[in-house]
């Protein structure tokens, strides 16, 4: 039987993170998958040893976009540890909230992407709108939607106010109700469901053994979340509850991210209404003594884990990064696996790389031939909505609670 | 499971091949011990106490010798392995068999330190281009990034 392979990527302008892919074929079944990284390396971790501390602060922030605050509060507070500095509580407090109204935004991004990449794009077009409520509340906050550069040493750099505590609160009012919203079309639109529904399988003992972290972990029902296991800033006395799913695939993905949206207005809402009063950040030292120190963090995506080692100067020895995406790779190529061709899009975006969002250029290759076929991404997904649409739909198939 | 429920099931198992073992800060334990060991060690956290999550591996450059670091964790705590391999003889055993998840992790090592990561199922680079210099490893502290002169066709 003729078995193809599937080059996907490696290089577009408009993705934070190119990757290339290679799918082993056999009709439409992907029997293997490959993956070469590197294409976006920086040598960030290289350069950091040449920076001091404060430098890297704002280095750190620059590894990501999306998720811009995990890396430099995860340095931060590793750093913070290194130079036995007890930040400023007022500062923890509206870190943590710099830091959930990024997961707020990351996660309804991603189920605008899931929406889109399963054919709806209704969903998509309300999940980005609503988006906006929370960008424009970080930008209230910090004076930028991306890049928010709310940490230092010591606590945070910008204080709110009581004006600004109101709108994030009639923010959280109105995002609250658009989440019950999208709850209830999950529940009651059977075309939605039954695509999500048994894509892009991982078993607990699969997402376990490959190290996979986050909503991924997390929808294959292992509860694991840093915040609670490991609690950092103030998470130690927040109100939250750890979301997990059963069902080990895109769905539970899905349902994974929404509870922990509405987790995150919760806790939003407490420390607005729980700031303390004080000084927003204490002064911190510019050398750190010889010490190491391992800072973890819960990204939108996942763990995600700074090492830091000083040596006595005002420059780190060794920083090492590892962010969220990476640990789910090796539990993506065994999603792939057994898959279809048509799920691509989707299980790819259900660990939320931001790799299918935009064009990318697929060639397809018939091994006997050695034919060669170019689509774009687009190309691909539109043709996975038409293969989708002539099969038979899934029925008997529920939101899962 | 506190920490020193585990500091000391580690300390009763292990025995003498614990070269040392600290407990710097809450929930952070290192451990050190010697590369051949590493094996059993990493066998022992998983069965003993689940530290299936391998959160990464680290390497450093210690002049003589490269430290690598495992950092494993389970719901209570985070476990780092040190050991020290010689700069002169670089070569450390693959845990891919016990935590398949390493195997990205353990990939990076030989692109960036030249670590030679022995029986890894899959031991080609990871993260340098194609094209890349042998011999030369990014993260070696006396490896030095100079900038190619500016060449500008049609001048001379």
């Amino acid at each position: 039987m003729a078995e193809f392979q599937v080059p996907i990527g490696p290089q577009h302008p408009a993705l934070k993170e190119p990757i290339s892919l290679r799918m082993t074929l056999d009709g439409e079944v992907i029997k293997d998958a490959d993956l070469k990284l590197g294409y976006n390396h920086r040598g960030i971790e290289k350069l950091a040893e040449e920076r001091n501390y404060i430098q890297n602060l704002y280095l750190t922030e620059r590894i990501c976009g999306i998720c811009s605050n995990s890396h430099a509060m995860c340095y931060c507070q590793g750093v913070e540890k290194l130079m036995e500095l007890e930040p400023a509580r007022r500062g923890l407090f509206i870190r943590t909230l710099v830091a959930e109204l990024e997961r707020i935004h990351s996660h309804l991004l991603w189920l605008g992407i899931a929406g889109h990449e399963a054919g709806f794009d209704t969903f998509f077009m309300y999940t980005w709108r609503d988006r906006e409520v929370v960008m424009d509340l970080l930008e209230i906050i910090s004076g930028n939607r991306v890049h928010y550069s709310i940490n230092t040493f010591g606590g945070a750099r910008r204080d709110i106010d009581d004006l600004q505590k109101q709108k994030i609160l009639d923010g959280m009012e109105v995002l609250r109700n658009r989440t019950n919203y999208y709850l209830n079309i999950g529940v009651t639109e059977p075309t939605f469901i039954a695509r999500l529904s048994g894509v892009g399988k991982l078993t607990k003992e699969q997402a376990v053994s490959l190290c996979a972290v986050g909503p991924t972990l997390r929808a294959s029902g292992v509860p694991r979340d840093v915040r609670k296991d490991d609690p950092y800033a103030v998470y130690a006395e927040l109100p939250f509850e750890v979301c997990t799913a059963d069902s080990c695939d895109v769905l539970g993905r899905a349902v994974v991210r929404i509870k922990e949206l509405i987790e995150s207005y919760k806790m939003c809402e407490y420390l607005v209404k729980n700031l303390p009063v004080g000084e927003i950040k204490v002064k911190a030292p510019r050398r750190v003594k010889e010490n190491e120190v391992i800072s973890r963090y819960e990204a939108p995506r996942g763990e995600n884990m700074h090492y830091i080692k000083s040596n006595g100067t005002d420059k780190p020895e060794r920083l090492k990064v590892r962010a969220p995406t990476l640990a789910n790779y090796a539990a993506t190529i065994e999603m792939l696996k057994h898959g279809f061709v048509a799920d691509i899009p989707l299980i790819f975006a259900a660990i939320d790389p931001c790799i299918c969002c935009a064009e990318r250029s697929v060639t397809l290759i018939d091994s006997k031939t050695g034919e060669e076929k170019r689509m774009f991404f687009s190309q691909l997904r539109k043709w996975s909505i038409e293969y989708y649409t002539k099969k038979p739909k899934l029925t008997g198939v529920t939101w899962p609670f | 499971m506190t920490d020193e429920n585990i500091i000391n099931k580690i300390k009763d198992t292990l025995q003498s091949k614990v070269i040392e073992i600290t407990n710097p800060a809450p929930r952070r334990i290192f451990v050190k011990v010697n590369r051949e060991n590493l094996l059993e060690t990493v066998k022992f956290l998983k069965e003993q106490f689940s530290f299936t999550h391998l959160s990464t591996i680290t390497g450093v450059d210690k002049g003589e010798n490269f430290e690598v670091l495992y950092h494993f964790a389970n719901e209570f705590s985070v476990v780092t392995i040190r050991i020290l391999t010689p700069r002169a003889e670089p070569k450390i055993p693959s845990i891919c068999e016990i935590i398949p998840g390493a195997i990205l992790y353990e990939r990076e090592l030989p692109d960036m330190f030249g670590i030679i990561v022995e029986n890894i199922p899959d031991s080609r680079t990871l993260l340098l281009p194609d094209g890349w210099p042998q011999g030369a490893y990014p993260l070696r502290k006396d490896w030095k990034y100079e900038r190619p002169p500016e060449i500008i066709p049609g001048e001379e």
